[in-house]
């Protein structure tokens, strides 16, 4: 939202002379953020008025005049003639003898390239072997409106050698405020809410202009009628519907001084009548539209009256907007429309077939308030973001046409022909409550929200400032809001409003009073904590990931894209879908950190990790909102260099011993069971454990089971299609859990006591058959140790090997490690021996183990 | 089958143990060894391409035949016992191990978010996480959005095609928290709530942009909160976070969720308001967006407003992890290298 600092003052805004960067910092506290700040005047500086005293034709080109031009003798080092003129050569065909221009001196900057990448700065030569000092500039050259045609021709009582600057009170400051700010402020998207603000902000009080609180209603039409019917269907979308007609009237420029009001703000000057529609919005926030009255009349064939009609879409409607573009009308919108075709999207920006051109003689002027719910869904449906959209999304006061509409209507009478005048009343359909409510609310109620003391009398006139009816009563106050103000309803509104008038910056620092009561720490939290503290000192990495997938991965690793959930408006096919699980993220980034080679050393393995949640389709939790799986994933990698001089055997102990590992050594209750042996049934239990295991292979992965026996991971290499798919090296696996598996980790350690007499250690290998299970071995062998250990003894028992001979493949041998100890006696070899033996013995019933 | 080639004698070898077949399986012939050996034809003699060539191509059929031949007899990729610690004929120096701490790592926004958390756990705030997928209720209407209201559309969100919303903002968890600890004030105590969290903004990257980031919210609710107690609880946790005296500043701002709102900024803690690159020579940092919570808010969660008020706020943790080292491109952090996240410990 660009404000212009001189509009503010031409409105009555006081308080404005400060310097900028004073009324900037002022602004960004009291009102919102600014943006930017333009000096105006830089781009006009050195700009001279001056009159062409004499224009001939250029001796050797059939387009330019040589002119001489009289500047007050204001420029310096300029060539002058015997009469101090200045010789121009200029191209215009609208140059003249006598024309007051805009003429720029040598070394002047043009103002439409000033601040650009390419400024143009004009110095005397020669054209065509005549001189030329300096340029007289066209609206465009001037940045003040597209004009290119022809010279700007000063409009405007002055004499040679005046400031252009001056002269359209051009030395100005464009100030940008964010828009955001002023999402609850329709005021605010004009000149008068700003300067009534930056007044008030500086405790000084505003005062509206008298045609705005008491605008003129009396009109005098001249001659008969144009007669124009208004029919609102639509009253609750389109609570107020104002026109008038005018007659008679010459489109043709607008006064430079209006051209130049909207172009400091970024505005293009068209035509008188649409600058006028555009300015009086500017001004007050309130968007008008002009019709050409004829154009609507010849609408409907035969017709002898206008007509317009406010209604929805009729099936299979179509518009051409201005500028052309071509839209179908079957949703939302608001149509304005005569009795059979539709002119307008209205709140939107107006129809082709009734635009005021440079013909158009008789107008119907429209202000109109739509409904902000509407006019946002039109926009969006169609991508028409207008001006006119801007301000009608805040919330526009309809309480503010008829004043608008009065002030708008008189400004094209004075701009636009002496033949101009009315020929219409004012038409006025109208359904909303046009009261001003009452806000009643204590000086107590104020003050404990801001943490002030300020007295009623204060607050009463902070708010008159900025032209509310503030009553005290008993240290209450009774406000009523201004008309154009629909933001205040309740009490928080008028605190809002006088904290920030008084200015936040008297709040006082407190920090809130607090027990001494502990917080308690989020379980969940703390454990990623630490198991993020845990993984990286196991020289893992943590890495994050996008949240959303391409389709194409689950296709990759076997995952099923029905199970995802999709967006409706993805930026790319790469973010489409929330993604099943952590690891195929993780699978992606492998292939990558390989090749970058980044790992210098000869080591090129890595391990990555990642905490985050994952979503599907059917898994609901108790908001019935998808389930948010809380998942650790970790893949470990080597290229085939690194994996085969360090590594033997397969790549699933190196994510096995990660997963023991913060699974602190297996003390969890947690059980590790081959994927080849779950029933389908159960991996089909729920969505996530059925993904998450799906691009594993089932031969040589497993799944881990919690004490209930339900699924909570999955730990392996990694499918032969996925691992070619992702690229991803021989010597490469992972897993991934539901960390809620891992509360409670912190109290597993359990502490025993260091025994004073020396610890006994004795191996025992045991052949087994090829097909038993390790851990069902070494939990028979701990359960029978445990079971006849001597009393006040306390064991552990180790894995040291497991071996096969290539000649017997139907076997397998594994040793174990026993260490034993007594608190109150050493241990003689005897009792180990015996121990084992019985342990051995009883291997020996169960599997058939042969002790070696 | 020999080789003439002692290299590829060598490579056969290698790639031809059964430890190796067992590992990469049909994989096998795009071994990186074997590959080697295909480059390297170009660099050789002309008068031995020929036969080198020749010999490779045999040795990569013999591979390929042996792969398969495993995987006919049912052995392919072996069955291997999971449940054993390590693998079975292989000695202690040849098992996988935890690799050395000194390559481990933190991601930077979780350090950071670490951080910042404690910071606020000790001033009395319980930790809530946000979600990373939510309702309409919870993102909008709860939040005082109205159904259609233009204030939505500052918040450019992902919406799936069941009709659920990526959170744009951490505030999604507002109401939760509110109706979670609400008991808290009929017992005296606040609600202190921080509430980090994933969100997502459908925006196109660049150096400065993501569409997803990390936030923070709090939400503080009491007897008699007033606004000056949120710039005093923002300017204390700052303090303590940059470890120095700062001055703070507020602009009015709009959310529909808190009123007033506003934009609350702190003198550059890098250059001490002297005017550096983070700062962009202002002298100050816009960091996060607050407000006391609008009424309308408190209602929803069943809180009565008029006995009760609060304040909230929202920030991006990106942005402090960006300003603290320096990163000069916003998307290194969901980028997976190890050459960005090896350099946070």
């Amino acid at each position: 939202m660009k404000i212009s600092v001189e509009w503010l003052k031409a409105i009555g805004g006081k308080g404005l002379s400060i310097p900028t960067t004073e009324l900037v910092e002022r602004i960004g506290s009291q009102l919102g953020a600014v943006e930017g700040t333009v000096h105006l005047g830089a781009k006009y500086k050195n700009i001279l008025i001056a009159k062409v005293i004499e224009c001939t034709q250029h001796p050797n080109a059939d387009r330019l005049s040589i002119c001489k031009i009289d500047d007050g003798r204001r420029a310096k080092n300029v060539a002058r003639d015997d009469s101090g003129y200045v010789q121009v050569v200029c191209g215009a065909p609208n140059v003249e003898q006598n024309l007051m221009v805009a003429w720029l001196p040598p070394g002047t900057t043009v103002p439409v390239t000033y601040n650009t990448t390419d400024p143009l700065v004009i110095e005397a030569r020669n054209i065509r072997g005549q001189k030329s000092s300096g340029m007289l500039a066209s609206p465009k050259e001037l940045a003040i409106g597209d004009g290119h045609e022809g010279l700007l021709v000063i409009d405007k009582s002055s004499k040679p050698g005046d400031s252009f600057a001056e002269l359209y009170n051009l030395n100005d400051q464009i100030i940008d405020i964010e828009n955001k700010m002023f999402t609850h402020r329709p005021d605010c998207f004009g000149m008068l809410g700003v300067a009534r603000e930056v007044t008030g902000i500086q405790n000084l009080p505003y005062t509206s202009p008298d045609w705005y609180l008491n605008p003129n209603t009396k009109l005098n039409p001249v001659g008969d009628y144009l007669p124009l019917n208004v029919k609102n269907e639509i009253p609750e979308l389109v609570p107020r519907f104002m026109a008038i007609v005018l007659r008679d009237v010459s489109v043709g420029p607008s006064p430079v001084w209006l051209q130049s009001y909207l172009s400091r703000v970024g505005v293009r000057p068209i035509s008188n009548i649409v600058d006028v529609t555009n300015y009086m919005m500017l001004l007050s926030g309130q968007p008008l539209h002009a019709y050409d009255y004829d154009k609507i009349k010849a609408q409907d064939k035969g017709a002898d009256s206008a007509t317009i009609v406010v209604r929805r879409p009729k099936p299979e409607e179509k518009i051409v907007l201005l500028g052309g573009k071509e839209i179908s009308l079957d949703g939302p919108e608001i149509v304005i429309a005569t009795s059979t075709t539709a002119i307008g999207l209205g709140g939107v920006m107006g129809g082709l077939n009734t635009e005021v051109d440079d013909q158009t003689k008789n107008i119907i002027l429209e202000c109109a308030t739509f409904d902000m719910y509407t006019i946002r869904r039109t926009s969006m449906l169609h991508g028409l973001f207008t001006d006119a959209v801007t301000r009608f999304t805040k919330g526009q006061s309809p309480r503010q046409n008829k004043t608008i509409i009065i002030k708008s209507a008189n400004m094209i009478l004075e701009l636009a022909g002496k033949s101009a005048s009315y020929a219409s009343d004012l038409i006025d359909t109208k359904d909303f409550e046009d009261t001003t409510i009452c806000v009643s609310v204590a000086v107590d109620f104020i003050n404990s929200r801001l943490g002030l003391k300020l007295d009623a009398v204060l607050m009463q006139k902070v708010l008159q400032n900025v032209e509310f009816r503030v009553e005290v009563v008993n240290n209450n106050l009774n406000v009523w809001p201004p008309f154009w103000r629909t933001d205040i309803n309740i009490s928080e509104d008028i605190v809002e409003e006088i904290g920030r008038l008084y200015g936040y910056d008297h709040l006082p620092l407190q920090l809130p009073k607090r027990s001494l009561k502990p917080v308690a720490k989020d379980a969940l939290l703390d454990l990623k904590s630490q198991l993020r503290s845990v993984l990286s000192g196991a020289g893992a990495n943590e890495l994050l990931t996008y949240s959303f997938v391409h389709g194409k991965l689950f296709e990759r690793v076997n995952q099923d894209s029905e199970k995802a959930l999709q967006l409706n408006n993805a930026l790319s096919p790469d973010l489409q879908y929330y993604r099943l699980s952590l690891t195929p993220s993780l699978l992606e980034k492998v292939y990558p950190n390989l090749r970058s080679n980044y790992v210098r050393n000869d080591d090129n393995e890595f391990v990555l990790y990642e905490i985050n949640k994952t979503h599907n389709t059917v898994d609901r939790d108790k908001q019935k909102l998808p389930k948010e799986w809380e998942s650790l994933a970790l893949v470990f990698a080597a290229d085939a260099k690194t994996a085969n001089r360090k590594y033997l055997g397969a790549a699933y102990y190196a994510a096995k011993k990660y997963l023991s590992y913060i699974l602190i050594e297996d003390q969890l209750p947690l059980s590790i069971v081959p994927l080849s042996e779950v029933a389908k049934t159960d991996l089909e239990i729920n969505t996530w454990t059925w993904q998450l295991v799906m691009p594993f292979d089932p031969d040589r992965s497993a799944v881990v089971i919690d004490e209930l026996g339900k699924i909570r991971g999955v730990v392996g290499e990694y499918a032969s299609s996925v691992k070619q798919q992702l690229k991803l090296p021989a010597f490469c696996s992972g897993f991934e859990l539901d960390i809620t598996v891992l509360q409670n980790r912190d109290r597993v350690n359990k502490y025993i006591a260091i025994p004073r007499f020396p610890k006994v250690e004795q191996d025992v290998t045991l052949r087994v058959p090829s097909s038993l299970k390790y851990s069902d071995l070494f939990e028979f062998m701990w359960d029978s140790l445990n079971s006849d250990k001597p009393k006040d003894t306390f064991c552990t028992l180790g894995p040291i090997d497991i071996f096969q001979k290539d000649k017997d493949p139907d076997h397998k041998q594994v040793s174990l490690r026993l260490w034993i100890s007594a608190f109150d006696r050493t241990l003689t070899a005897d009792i180990v021996n015996d121990l084992l033996d019985k342990a051995s013995e009883k291997a020996k019933k169960k599997f058939g183990a042969e002790r070696i | 089958m020999d080789y003439q080639h002692p290299k590829i004698r060598e490579v056969a070898a290698l790639l031809s143990a059964e430890e190796r077949l067992a590992r990469d399986g049909k994989a096998i012939v795009r071994a990186p060894e074997l590959a080697a050996l295909f480059a390297e034809i170009s660099s050789l003699p002309a008068d031995q391409r020929a036969s080198f060539g020749k010999e490779l191509n045999s040795l990569r059929l013999q591979l390929e035949k042996l792969a398969a031949a495993r995987q006919s007899t049912g052995k392919g990729m072996t069955d291997i016992d999971v449940t054993a610690p390590f693998d079975q004929n292989t000695q202690e120096d040849k098992r996988p191990a935890l690799l050395s701490s000194a390559v481990g790592s933190k991601h930077p926004l979780m350090i950071e978010l670490e951080i910042v958390l404690d910071i606020f756990q000790r001033m009395g705030f319980k930790t809530v996480e946000s979600r990373q997928l939510d309702d309409d209720y919870h993102m909008f209407s709860s939040l005082n959005f109205p159904e259609g209201h233009p204030a939505r559309d500052d918040y450019d969100t992902f919406t799936t095609t069941d009709g659920l919303i990526a959170p744009a903002h951490t505030s999604t968890m507002q109401n939760r928290v509110l109706n979670k600890f609400k008991t808290n004030l009929e017992t005296d105590e606040p609600i202190a709530v921080v509430i980090p969290g994933r969100v997502f903004r459908n925006e196109d990257l660049d150096a400065r942009h993501e569409h997803t980031f990390y936030q923070l919210e709090g939400v503080y609710v009491d007897r008699e909160i007033h606004a000056g107690n949120l710039i005093a609880t923002l300017k204390t946790f700052l303090q303590e976070y940059y470890q120095k005296e700062l001055e703070v500043k507020t602009q009015p701002f709009y959310f529909p969720f808190t009123e007033p709102s506003f934009e609350f900024a702190l003198s550059c803690p890098f250059c001490d308001k002297k005017g550096c690159n983070v700062c962009g020579y202002s002298g100050w940092i816009e960091l996060l967006g607050c407000g006391m919570i609008h009424p309308n808010v408190l209602s929803e969660a069943g809180i009565d407003p008029n006995k009760f008020t609060g304040f909230a706020w929202g920030g991006g943790i990106d942005r402090l992890v960006m300003m603290k080292y320096d990163i000069e491109d916003i998307r290194h952090f969901e980028s997976g290298k190890l050459e960005f996240l090896r350099q946070f410990r």
